[in-house]
């Protein structure tokens, strides 16, 4: 299976159009910057909407309405970091590898997107009977704190990616 | 004058010991990330709701509010993390292009978010037209873009 993951990041290395990006000078500055731009609307818009659910942060707006309204800008800066995201990884393939920090923040981001789905599976589904209350249910109060851990986690690996202390 | 300053700053006890330690450094910078984001989404919460795209179903002043704790403490985390890796680096960042234009942009939009668009967001609703509220939460989106963006650049371009 390793070897798989290997070979494969192997084999995508020497695409010359991953050899191009890797040798450019200012496109991979502009993914960069690009993909902390991202991070911000991202990270920032889901943790205004955790903060919430904690009952700390934008509490005389109904969970419902910042659902509702915060989503389409978190799912932008979302694709915006996801895309310059796969496209710094296609371009230094074997770096990425490589790095445990990368694969920390890859893993953190499962267990986030697992979190996300658990929460609309379940405590959201009552959100009518809780929507204005400061004070959530148990089951959203935990998914608000899972999701700002994991994901302010996922930005801190993130930014470590550019060191490789265990290579 | 100002290049004293910053070369007195490299040379700290302080700035020479962070520097020393990869992995101080390296949490400094991650940390100021994360406040980076808790700051972003108090601004852009206001900023959106201003400009008629956010939480439109509550007064604008409500939101600003609610968010503003997160934006002062978001600001003071920054600040934080932000001052220590100035010093450590401080004669590169001093014949950094993009450090003054961060700082540049760091002053005009303190201003801006200080006078008006902090009258803007506390004014009670109704008394701020649909049309400046929109120019308001557009330009202090952009003011802080001009933060954010060249700050990434500091370190690729030195």
């Amino acid at each position: 299976m390793l070897m798989l993951v290997r070979s494969y990041f192997e084999w995508v290395n020497e695409f010359p159009s991953s050899v191009g990006i890797r040798e450019s000078i200012y496109f991979y500055p502009a993914l960069l910057t690009s993909h902390v731009v991202g991070m911000c609307v991202f990270a920032g818009l889901v943790i205004m909407m955790d903060l919430r659910l904690l009952g700390i942060g934008n509490t005389r707006t109904p969970i419902s309405q910042i659902q509702r309204r915060l989503f389409p800008w978190q799912m932008f800066g979302m694709t915006v970091s996801a895309v310059t995201g796969m496209v710094l990884v296609y371009g230094q393939p074997m770096r990425f590898y490589g790095n445990i920090f990368f694969w920390i923040k890859v893993l953190m981001m499962l267990v986030a997107a697992a979190n996300v789905l658990a929460f609309h599976l379940g405590a959201y589904r009552s959100v009518a009977d809780w929507d204005n209350d400061v004070k959530t249910p148990f089951a959203a109060r935990l998914s608000g704190a899972v999701s700002i851990v994991l994901w302010a986690l996922v930005v801190m690996s993130g930014r470590l990616i550019a060191y490789n202390w265990f290579q | 004058m100002v290049r004293v300053f910053f070369q007195w700053m490299n040379d700290l006890p302080f700035s020479k010991a962070l520097g020393a330690s990869v992995w101080q450094f390296a949490t400094i910078q991650a940390l100021h990330l994360v406040a980076l984001a808790v700051f972003a989404g108090a601004v852009l919460i206001v900023d959106l709701r201003l400009m008629g795209v956010g939480v439109k179903e509550r007064p604008v002043s409500e939101v600003a509010r609610d968010a503003q704790p997160w934006l002062i403490w978001g600001f003071i985390a920054l600040t934080v993390t932000g001052i220590p890796q100035m010093m450590q680096n401080a004669i590169r960042e001093y014949f950094s292009f993009f450090f003054w234009l961060k700082m540049g942009f760091l002053l005009v939009a303190l201003i801006f978010t200080a006078t008006v668009r902090r009258t803007v967001t506390l004014a009670d609703d109704g008394r701020v037209g649909a049309m400046r509220a929109k120019v308001v939460g557009l330009v202090s989106i952009v003011l802080w873009a001009g933060v954010a963006i060249p700050a990434r650049l500091i370190g690729l371009f030195s």
